[in-house]
């Protein structure tokens, strides 16, 4: 076997070791029959609902509109959009997810999925989701990174 | 197989000469749960005073041993052991014939299936953090994680590996090593399901 | 890795046509194919004789057993 043999490469890999867990769930999770994957611990959970947030922060911030005015603008509840933004747990009404459909130009199913409103198994969206989710934080500027990421997570929602 | 490939020496930073080798028998195992298990516990309960750690571990580990030497003996499973100085540092579990890849793109193909990986809990940095005591040896996991991409390789499944990440180590597999996250899987308790295309795996060995 | 041994196998038309087919659709060569068939052969036969059952199930989660080996 072609083991790297490069010690920058072994530093690298060494050091992205350090700051992880790299435990696996397959055997694991075979063997101790008590044993549960304390799965809603992790941030990461609701990928879809992470990246629908991010979503509607960076296509908000792209057109430089702060919550007000992009409540005035598709004419729905301003307490709404601050909870859609700050709790991860709320679920928007179906009104205000066709609202801000239109107003993405995205397919209101989709975002019905991503917002916790539908159960859809999958796999592609909820792929997209976590990569789209991971690309983008919320900070001030819209970065040319993020940017790109919001294109490309538009682009395959729009495609489907 | 049988090969000498370098770690890192903790304390010193040093790259050090490791075995790792696919002839694990039974008293690795043994050893591993005698030897590992109570500092992975102290560990545990050191970790467990501090929110957020993302550490799960299961609280009793029943090997079947009649069930893992009967399973030594087959083909579509293979165990790897990383030792040094005679002394087991890591093992891992990999099968090739009861998972396939779930991404469209490579819907059914063959990969291995990364079913087990463990570092000794002594060369894990978290964990000894917990403890206060020295980390040993690192990137004990790379290595074994590199050897299920070669083999994978050598197999002919092209670099194309899969596993289900426990929680608290999507980070890596995602961030770090450049894995697809595919999905949960509601078969397996929600676990995040991973996944390397050839080319992520080329890029994981190539050190992008 | 393990010293190999060479192997001459006898196959029909049909035989070798689904060697063929199933080759291109894994994206694996006739050997690494037909290893893994090998494989997949011998855990099956470890669990049934141990007194496991080998099941399908289609889309409305009906039990068929498979009847092997």
């Amino acid at each position: 076997m072609k083991f790297n043999k490069d010690g920058d490469w072994l530093a690298k890999r060494a050091e992205q070791e350090d700051r992880h867990f790299i435990s696996v769930g397959g055997l694991i999770s075979r063997i101790d029959p008590e044993w549960q994957a304390d799965v809603s611990s992790v941030p990461n959970v609701e990928a879809t609902k992470t990246a629908f947030v991010r979503l509607l922060q960076l296509a908000r911030r792209e057109r430089r509109l702060s919550l007000e005015q992009l409540a005035q603008k598709v004419d729905v509840d301003l307490g709404e959009l601050v909870k859609i933004e700050a709790d991860e747990s709320f679920k928007p009404t179906p009104r205000t997810i066709h609202r801000l459909a239109e107003f993405l130009k995205l397919p209101a199913k989709k975002l019905m999925v991503l917002a916790g409103l539908l159960q859809v198994k999958d796999f592609g969206l909820q792929q997209a989701s976590v990569r789209f989710a991971a690309r983008s934080e919320p900070v001030e500027d819209v970065s040319p990174e993020e940017h790109a990421a919001l294109e490309e997570y538009v682009k395959f929602l729009n495609e489907q | 197989m049988r090969e000498t490939i370098q770690i890192i020496n903790a304390k010193t930073s040093a790259p050090v000469d490791a075995e790792i080798f696919d002839e694990v028998a039974l008293t690795h195992f043994i050893e591993t749960q005698a030897e590992w298990r109570p500092v992975i516990l102290a560990a545990a309960r050191a970790l467990s005073q501090q929110p957020n750690q993302g550490l799960l571990i299961p609280r009793h580990f029943h090997w079947d041993w009649t069930r893992k030497e009967a399973e030594l003996k087959l083909l579509a499973v293979k165990f790897y052991g990383l030792a040094h100085e005679g002394k087991l540092q890591g093992i891992m579990k990999v099968e090739t014939v009861a998972h396939s890849c779930r991404l469209p793109e490579q819907q059914g193909k063959p990969l291995v299936y990364i079913d087990y990986v463990e570092s000794a809990p002594w060369n894990i940095k978290k964990l000894m953090a917990a403890l206060g005591q020295p980390q040993r040896f690192r990137a004990v996991g790379t290595r074994l994680f590199e050897a299920a991409v070669l083999q994978s390789q050598e197999e002919g499944f092209r670099g194309r590996l899969g596993l289900h990440s426990l929680p608290g180590s999507e980070g890596f597999y995602i961030n770090e090593c450049g894995m697809t996250p595919v999905g949960r899987d509601p078969h397996k308790q929600n676990l995040l399901w991973c996944e390397f295309t050839p080319e992520q795996a080329e890029r994981y060995l190539a050190g992008e | 890795m393990n010293p190999k041994r060479t192997m001459t196998l006898n196959l029909t038309d049909q035989e070798m046509s689904v060697l063929d087919q199933l080759s291109v659709q894994k994206d694996l060569s006739k050997t690494a194919l037909i290893r893994q068939a090998l494989r997949l052969y011998q855990l099956v036969d470890a669990r049934i004789t141990r007194g496991e059952k080998l099941f399908f199930e289609d889309q409305d989660k009906q039990k068929a057993e498979l009847m092997v080996l």
